[in-house]
């Protein structure tokens, strides 16, 4: 009985391990693990943005005087074009669910490709800012940089996670690695909610 | 493993051990997995801090035992109560529980050969260790952090505490929230995905109940902790203005996101606690619990209802009475369920035939400290009360009765019941009933008059008193109290060290036990069962028909699993044989990744940021490191 319940050890092609994953009635180990590591920065994020909220009512003029209030076009396109690599993010994730290695790695490599130009553009805009609004100047401006920085360092958390799997897997496909691919899949999507919330919170700011 | 096996039992069993031995010496010290390896190492590091956590205990109490005295200055004593409190909650009671009770137990318990991360696990107790000793590294240097373990700003800013002893804190408790949400990520999916077949969720054993439970209010109640910290040290290194009023900062902030996590950690805390006891009151009741079910959900529930009661720690900082209400309210609820499991053990040992050995009586005196915790912990949701309390000894008579009560009890009682199976060996019964009474007459000498000291007035972290006002006699019973306790701990530490040499040869089940730990020998061998262990009860070794078709498995070869590092995964809710899984085996990147994350803390607390930015490179080349080899490779 237990044959029949082992094909993904042995599952070191991508048919293979695609099927390996159709048997498996339980989610994986891996995925799980990825869902709970999510669960916590959600809460990190999401204690971030109740303080920045706190903040907001503990202070009568938010952002203080003197502060610019966010501009909202920029960071919005910029917003939109990120989470629009959720698209091809999970075309990988289903790709490699039936066995086809190209069009994983392609539709990787198309989301690292639109995920690298957004966070370099992202640093740019990080740095400017810095030359005109220090974090140590208020609570807001701390605030702000802590949730923008503390956002873009997982967008590059996510490009390297990514960008290390496209090299596992320029050496084919295991059981390994497509719970690997589901799994950055996953916590791609996740950062993608993130830069929505994050930016909204922000911007509130404007309003 | 026991020799007396036929003889295809018995080369199928060899094979096992072949399979899943480690590697001897000092590198199979630094790379091991094995989750029993390293619960025992959870256990010793954690008793080692328990140990420093208790004499700067007696220090202080030897500081108190007369009016005016001089033992300690008042900087000593400010050092030596934060490093108390963040010992004893942090780096002891947490890590002893779930890290090495957890570690040790929950695989046993659900019939697994191992965690379902096992470099995880093993990156989980390096970075322990490392975050431990990196915040007593600066109490040694005279630097220790001073601010109560509570860390209060504005007393913990720059302006008022220039030294580096809050960073070592701050940056301390941030690394250590690295192990604690490595560790329970490691509990939830092992205990979601590698049950024994047939172990559904509601046969699953309380105290992997009470794991879960606390592995989920650690997911999502450190983070505010870390965040809190974070914001603290961007203040304090780089004049970020989170706490600073002038810049339209706030200080309440750091006890709002302080509290968010920490009144659930006080159930993280307590929680695995009442597992224990819930493990081991069957067993001396003779009898399956009483209301099983109901105990697993309210385990859950506490869990849960944690979340909403935090700002009752703060009733006297002027918050809006609205506010105060509705969690003086959530404070009340919270009685509910912690009442269901205080009902439920007192009805198992009532309806059993109860044996009085000294785990259930660890028990017993945690149920009634416990009580007693409990109802002066009620009283403070009387809001009024509260504000003539706070900061008074009455608080700290309080949660030493909930917390070395509720926590400290049990993780006796613990010891002593999984002695046997860790060891293999029995511990003196007339001796550990002895050490017993006198721990809970020196418990009880310490703590309760301090009760009456809080009433009567004495504040809080007072490094001395003036003599006359009332408060001598209780300070110097509560000292001799602190003693007593003290020698009652070093009974049991004597016993059980004497014992490891000259006890009785325990067996696979001194005690008669209920759970799947019980069907293995003492100790187990690495891979935990020969045959996976199939379930169709909450009490599975009671099932003999269960447990004697292992051993015709073992002859035919069924669910033996021996053609590399396996264990079965099984579904989440129903616990459905799903998969059988190559685990990992030895590995040099957990420590690696630990010693990197220890030169980040290390170069953040010295302000060498660039040097902090490499050392996360190397990090990430250890991670790199460990997802290099995979399954199949092995």
């Amino acid at each position: 009985m237990t044959a029949e319940l082992t094909p993904s050890m042995e599952a070191t092609t991508p048919r293979a391990a695609a099927r390996a994953a159709t048997l498996r009635r339980a989610r994986p180990n891996g995925w799980w693990g990825m869902a709970l590591l999510i669960a916590t920065e959600a809460t990190l994020f999401g204690v971030l943005i109740a303080s920045f909220f706190y903040l907001r009512f503990k202070n009568p003029h938010w952002p203080p005087a003197g502060t610019p209030k966010p501009k909202l076009l920029v960071p919005l396109v910029l917003a939109g074009v990120l989470v629009s690599t959720s698209v091809p993010m999970q075309i990988a994730a289903s790709a490699a669910r039936r066995g086809r290695l190209g069009l994983t790695r392609l539709a990787l490599g198309a989301s690292l490709f639109v995920g690298a130009g957004y966070l370099a553009m992202q640093i740019d805009r990080y740095a400017v800012s810095l030359r005109t609004l220090k974090p140590q100047e208020s609570a807001y401006a701390s605030i702000v940089y802590v949730l923008s920085g503390g956002h873009h360092a997982h967008v590059a958390v996510a490009l390297l996670l990514n960008a290390f799997l496209l090299m596992r897997l320029s050496r084919g496909m295991t059981n390994y690695r497509l719970i690997a691919v589901q799994s950055v899949a996953l916590y791609w999507h996740f950062v993608n909610v993130l830069a929505l919330v994050v930016t909204a919170t922000l911007l509130s700011a404007a309003a | 493993m026991a020799i007396d096996l036929p003889i295809p039992a018995l080369r199928r069993v060899r094979r096992l051990d072949a399979i899943w031995a480690e590697t001897p010496g000092i590198v199979g010290f630094f790379t091991t997995v094995n989750h029993k390896r390293i619960g025992r190492r959870y256990f010793v590091t954690a008793f080692a801090f328990f140990v420093a956590g208790g004499v700067e205990a007696l220090l202080m109490r030897t500081q108190l035992a007369s009016a005016e005295n001089h033992v300690l200055g008042p900087k000593a004593f400010d050092q030596a109560f934060t490093m108390h409190g963040v010992t004893m909650i942090f780096l002891f009671v947490t890590p002893m529980l779930s890290g090495a009770f957890g570690n040790y137990l929950v695989p046993l318990q659900i019939g697994s050969r191992d965690m379902a991360f096992p470099r995880m696990n093993a990156l989980s107790y390096w970075t322990y260790l490392a975050s431990g000793l990196f915040i007593y590294s600066g109490f040694f240097l005279g630097d220790g952090p001073s601010a109560g373990w509570f860390n209060y700003v504005p007393l913990s800013a720059k302006t008022y505490s220039p030294d580096l002893g809050i960073d070592f804190y701050n940056l301390g408790l941030i690394f250590l929230a690295v192990s604690s949400t490595v560790g329970a990520t490691n509990f939830i999916v092992t205990i979601f995905k590698l049950r024994a077949p047939g172990m559904s969720l509601n046969r699953m054993p309380l105290f992997c109940w009470a794991i879960l439970a606390t592995s989920f209010s650690l997911v999502f109640a450190l983070p505010a902790l870390t965040a809190a910290n974070v914001m603290l040290e961007l203040d304090r290194k780089l004049g970020f203005q989170f706490f600073e009023r002038s810049r339209g900062g706030d200080s309440l902030l750091w006890q709002h996101l302080f509290w968010i996590f920490g009144h659930p950690d006080v159930y993280i805390i307590f929680i695995p606690a009442i597992g224990i006891v819930s493990s081991i009151i069957p067993t001396f009741a003779r009898r399956p619990m009483v209301a099983h079910n109901w105990l697993a959900i309210s385990t859950v529930l506490t869990a849960f209802i944690g979340f909403g009661v935090w700002v009752h720690h703060m009733f006297a900082t002027g918050l809006p009475q609205i506010t105060m209400v509705f969690y003086a309210a959530a404070s009340l609820v919270i009685v509910v369920p912690s009442g269901i499991q205080v009902f439920g053990w007192c009805a198992t040992l009532v309806k059993g035939r109860p044996e009085l050995k000294t785990p259930l009586l660890f028990t017993l005196g945690f149920i009634v400290t416990f009580v007693v915790g409990g109802l002066s912990g009620v009283m403070f949701a009387a809001i009024p009360f509260d504000q003539q309390v706070t900061d008074t000894y009455f608080v700290v008579a309080h949660f030493h009765y909930v917390l070395f009560g509720g926590a400290v009890f049990p993780i006796f009682a613990g010891i002593h019941y999984w002695y046997p199976k860790v060891t293999g060996r029995m511990y003196g019964e007339r001796l550990g009933q002895a050490s017993f009474w006198l721990f809970f007459a020196g418990f009880n000498l310490t703590f309760f008059p301090m009760h009456v000291m809080g009433l009567l007035g004495m504040p809080r972290r007072v490094y001395t008193y003036p003599a006359g006002m009332g408060w001598d006699a209780y300070n110097l019973i509560a000292t001799i109290g602190a003693f007593l306790l003290a020698g009652s701990i070093l009974l049991v530490v004597a016993n059980l060290f004497g014992s490891a040499f000259v006890g009785r040869v325990a067996g696979p089940d001194p005690w008669g036990g209920e759970t799947l730990e019980w069907a293995t020998t003492s100790p187990p061998p690495e891979f935990n069962f020969p045959v996976v262990p199939t379930v169709r009860s909450v009490s599975p070794v009671w099932d003999r028909p269960d447990r004697e078709e292992d051993e015709h498995r073992l002859q035919r070869g069924e669910l033996v699993l021996d053609a590399g590092h396996e264990t079965p995964a099984t579904t989440v809710l129903d616990g459905e044989l799903d998969e059988v899984l190559e685990m990992p085996g030895e590995s040099w990147s957990p420590l690696l990744l630990a010693l990197s994350l220890s030169l980040v803390f290390t170069m953040l607390l010295t302000s060498h940021y660039i040097v902090a930015a490499i050392a996360v490179g190397l990090g990430g080349l250890a991670l790199a490191s460990w997802h290099l080899k995979e399954p199949q490779d092995a």
